[in-house]
């Protein structure tokens, strides 16, 4: 009886590890992993954290269709903080150890020019979606693409415009003291130079200020027609609501994450009657953008911003480049991002021969009962 | 240069200095009394913001009801610190007890991220009115309201420490802690107290930092900096030197800013800094060796 016992249970056990052997699924394709540096802590955190949403929603959109050359896109996030060390030891971790494709990243300017040499020693392909830098891509970095607007591409495409539209006279600038803010302060400046209009005061404030009172101020004595902020969402917010205590008189252009929900809702009624020039509006028009606003509704139950959308559209660029290439090879990868032509929710893009991004549709918006209008649309052309 | 720009940049300052002086409050009292250099501090600041925004923005209380009750719960959040983890090292060295207070940063930073998310957010007060005008001089409610309770928590702590017996205690313990244990002083309990109270004020601060600007996890560390600015001008351990060094600050950088360049205005404080430690080394109030009260 016993062994009778045994026997059954044996078999058993038999049967048991013979189904789990059957029931072992297909061996699953390895997943393309793509690496992500961007700040996810740090005063553009929240900034960074955006370009991640969109990132990872155009991952899912291709893994749902079936993914790249038949595999799976994985993305790999590290933080950066906005800081050259951290990125760049951001950078050596997801090359040597975790094996990714393509490096994405790493938004300020300053880490994006800190890892670019990394990228160019690992000819590791490296795209970013934010940094704006000039310098950039004259550095003559083959492995470094930016789909991005430069700071003088912002200021090439607004600065005139603005000067017709509100008839201004002088001007004040008020931004934040680094490259992006220096660099867009001398782009619009150069262009206001030419057309004679008189720049009255050029104010700078540090990324962790939050009283903007005393170059507001400044400003107010100073009686510009026309205020230029360049500020990221958790400065401006506080700065648009700041000006408005101070009673500045002045227009306001806010070049930045300007237009998204949560500057809408920081600022509240005070943020009506703002100019913002931005690459991005959720409102633009467009079928590509209406299903990106929608999808990215669908899972973040707010509307994207400017950095969620050049998540989603590098992320896009990369993957296309990546099935274009036909392997994971960094060199194909290269070469077929140098082909890239993606139509997205931002315009029809493509690289020049510095790898700068063109074809980029620019709105000029004005703030209406708490929601981004399109005033204007331009598109950056191919420079030179 | 007007008048009205000068006095305008000097309220500013004044505006800023209550932030800095209340915030540097507790941390000089946590490092006079228990000797701890707390780089945690800039945490609990952004934490009691936190806590005040949910109060105000997602339940919906009104600000006089959220601010006892958040000032409650950074009350328990110092006492179970120092319970679980400062006591536990009451005998060690200032350099380990210095690196747990910036492991205890690291932790809260990450946590608030985690649950809070890395979006700015606001206290809502009730003031969005109108501000007020003095002659060409414009205050907001919300900084007038953050001034009054700045200067409120700043007396309402000097009394404390110096006309109450829990104060006499806490003045005790630093001075001689043997002789405190001997005269029957709970050593322990005096340093919870402590403890929780310099947290309590960080909180304060935060709270009336969303109030009037906005708050999120990244502020903590340049608050943190900042307040100790502020003590070592002051002087390290006097309360009295952190609220003049406070507003010093806060009045030093908005002055340079106005009339020089807003580029540098974070420098001012470190510049100050270098110049008072030159003259006098152990800040503007500072005995040779600290004291508090």
């Amino acid at each position: 009886m016993l062994d009778f016992r045994r026997l059954l249970a044996g078999l058993a056990l038999l049967g048991v590890t013979a189904s789990a052997a059957l029931a072992q699924p297909q061996p699953q394709p390895q997943p393309l992993r793509i690496g992500v540096i961007e700040p996810q802590t740090g005063p553009v955190a929240f900034d960074g954290t955006s370009v991640i949403r969109g990132a990872r929603l155009a991952a899912e959109e291709i893994n749902r269709a079936g993914g790249v050359l038949g595999r799976p896109l994985e993305l790999v996030t590290a933080d950066g903080a906005c800081r050259p060390a951290d990125s760049v030891a951001a950078a050596e971790r997801l090359i040597t150890a975790e094996k990714v494709s393509v490096l994405m990243g790493a938004f300020c300017s300053g880490a994006t020019q800190a890892v670019m040499p990394i990228a160019e020693r690992n000819r590791m392909p490296l795209v970013t979606a934010v940094s704006s830098l000039p310098a950039l891509t004259q550095a003559g970095n083959r492995w470094f693409f930016r789909n991005a607007e430069t700071d003088a591409m912002i200021a090439a495409a607004f600065a005139r415009g603005l000067v017709e539209q509100t008839k201004t006279k002088t001007v004040a600038f008020l931004a934040v003291n680094d490259d992006w803010g220096r660099g867009t302060v001398a782009s619009f400046r150069s262009v206001f130079d030419k057309l004679n209009v008189t720049t009255s005061l050029s104010e700078f404030f540090d990324h962790s200020a939050s009283d903007f009172y005393t170059p507001l101020t400044r400003i107010r004595s100073a009686r510009p027609d026309l205020v230029i902020v360049v500020a990221e969402t958790q400065a401006a917010g506080t700065l648009v609501r700041q000006a408005r205590e101070l009673r500045l008189p002045s227009k306001i252009f806010g070049v930045g994450a300007w237009t998204t929900p949560t500057f809408l809702n920081l600022v509240g009624p005070a943020a009506n009657g703002l100019l913002a020039g931005v690459p991005y509006a959720a409102t633009a028009p467009g079928e590509r953008n209406a299903t990106f606003v929608r999808e990215f509704r669908a899972a973040h139950n707010e509307d994207p911003g400017k950095y969620s959308a050049a998540g989603y559209t590098t992320m896009n660029i990369i993957a296309q480049a990546i099935q274009r290439a036909g392997s994971t090879d960094s060199a194909a990868i290269q070469g077929a991002l140098e082909q890239t032509d993606y139509a997205g929710p931002t315009g029809n893009l493509r690289f020049d021969a510095k790898h700068q991004i063109y074809g980029l549709q620019l709105h000029v918006v004005e703030i209406e009962n708490g929601k981004p209008e399109v005033r204007g649309t331009a598109t950056l052309e191919q420079n030179d | 240069m007007l008048v009205s720009d000068f006095l305008q940049f000097a309220l500013n300052g004044v505006v800023t200095g209550c932030f800095y002086a209340l915030t540097a409050l507790g941390l000089s009292l946590v490092f006079g009394l228990m000797n701890i250099v707390n780089f945690a501090h800039g945490a609990f600041f952004v934490l009691g913001g936190m806590l005040a925004s949910l109060a105000t923005e997602r339940l919906g209380l009104p600000l006089w009801a959220a601010i006892p009750a958040v000032l409650m719960v950074m009350w328990g959040v110092g006492a179970v610190i120092e319970a679980g983890l400062l006591a536990r090292m009451r005998d060690a060295h200032i350099l380990p007890v210095t690196l747990v207070t910036i492991g205890l940063s690291v932790f809260l930073v990450n946590t608030m991220l985690m649950l809070f998310g890395t979006e700015p957010k606001n206290v809502r007060t009730g003031l969005e009115g109108p501000p007020v005008f003095l002659g060409d001089v414009i205050i907001s409610q919300s900084r007038i309201l953050a001034i009054g309770i700045s200067v409120l928590a700043i007396i309402a702590t000097w009394l404390l420490i110096s006309r109450t017996r829990a104060g006499r205690a806490m003045r005790a313990v630093f001075q001689q802690p043997e002789a405190a244990a001997l005269a029957g002083i709970p050593i322990a309990r005096v340093h919870r107290f402590t403890f929780a109270l310099g947290t309590t004020l960080a909180g304060l601060a935060g709270i009336l930092l969303g109030a009037v600007f906005v708050v999120d996890p990244s502020r903590a560390e340049p608050a943190a900096v900042k307040a100790f600015v502020v003590i070592i001008l002051g002087g390290i351990g006097s309360l009295p030197g952190a609220v003049l060094g406070g507003i010093l600050l806060g009045l030093a950088e908005s002055l340079w800013g106005g009339f020089v360049s807003t580029g540098y205005m974070d420098a001012v404080g470190f510049v100050l800094v270098i110049a008072i430690l030159l003259f006098r080394p152990s800040g503007l109030l500072g005995a040779p060796a600290s004291r508090v009260g």
